[in-house]
């Protein structure tokens, strides 16, 4: 997003500030920020038109919403909010990601859960969260949600997977009447 | 459950980093050590953690190497491996080899 540079910016400029003052931050959400501010920097050059990052509050880079404007697949045309709350214990800690927007979709429940390998903070088989992955791997796996990572054989909204095993094109409408009520431009 | 597949991914920005953080793993026994991250906090692993930097106790911070031959600051492997005991980089169980400075 075009404002992303700027207001890091001043997310920076208010952190030199707080530096001056009292040394009452909590040394792990100093940690947290330190490597968000690194990791959003690099994230900024590559969003496109279909993945942005809306940062609402430069003093508080540690909750932020994503958003996916897919531009294939069974959700294109629709655009979906996640917000993203980073807790002070990033990067042990995976972030909790909540999908904001309504939709029908196999791996997003109504009331918004999502189940993405990477957000989850225990796996065995590796494809969970680890230190080495970054936000710029949840915003691609959020995105990924929409097109390739789509997965029906493990649901969490088993009634959206039941019906596209029963019915593609009952499940397509179902997705398009959620898409014109919530998820509209 | 959707899972990521680190091996495809999109456009070439993505792909530069990939192959960057390869190369830091081959880097790990060469002798040009100093060039070495950490994959936990980002620093490098001949200087102190982002941790004790942040605590001023940089003469603490040791580096810990496992038997996959992957190293890190032991502050912040000890952080992980006590939700998760693997490796974060090559997902083998964690079996530290040694540490030091
Ligand atoms: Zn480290
Ligand atoms: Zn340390
Ligand atoms: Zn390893």
């Amino acid at each position: 997003m075009i404002t992303l540079k700027k207001k890091l910016q001043e997310a920076e400029a208010k952190k030199g500030n707080n530096s001056l003052g009292p040394q009452s931050i909590d040394r792990r959400a100093t940690i947290r920020d330190k490597l968000l501010t690194k990791e959003i920097a690099e994230i900024g050059d590559h969003l496109n038109s279909n993945c942005q990052v809306d940062f609402e509050n430069p003093d508080k880079i540690y909750e932020f919403t994503v958003i996916i404007k897919p531009d294939e697949g069974w959700w294109k045309g629709g655009v979906f909010r996640f917000s993203v709350f980073v807790s002070e214990d990033y990067n042990i800690q995976p972030p909790l990601v909540k999908c904001i927007t309504r939709l029908w979709h196999p791996n997003i429940s109504l009331d918004g859960n999502v189940c993405l390998s990477i957000l989850r903070d225990h796996s065995l088989d590796g494809s969970g969260w680890a230190p080495t992955r970054s936000i710029k791997d949840v915003i691609w796996g959020l995105y990924s949600l929409f097109i390739d990572l789509v997965d029906f054989d493990d649901p969490l909204n088993i009634e959206a997977a039941d019906e596209y095993k029963r019915n593609p094109k009952q499940f397509k409408q179902s997705v398009d009447t959620y898409l014109y009520r919530y998820a509209k431009q | 459950m959707s899972k990521i597949d680190d091996t495809r991914k999109g456009d070439t920005s993505n792909e530069q980093l990939f192959t960057l953080k390869k190369w830091n793993a081959v880097a790990v026994w060469s002798w040009d050590v100093e060039c070495d991250t950490c994959a936990i906090c980002r620093v490098q692993v001949m200087d102190a953690c982002l941790r004790c930097q942040a605590d001023n106790k940089q003469d603490g911070c040791v580096v810990v190497w496992g038997e996959c031959n992957h190293s890190f600051h032991n502050c912040c492997m000890s952080l992980w491996v006590e939700q998760n005991n693997r490796c974060p980089l090559c997902q083998k169980e964690w079996v530290i080899q040694g540490t030091g400075k």
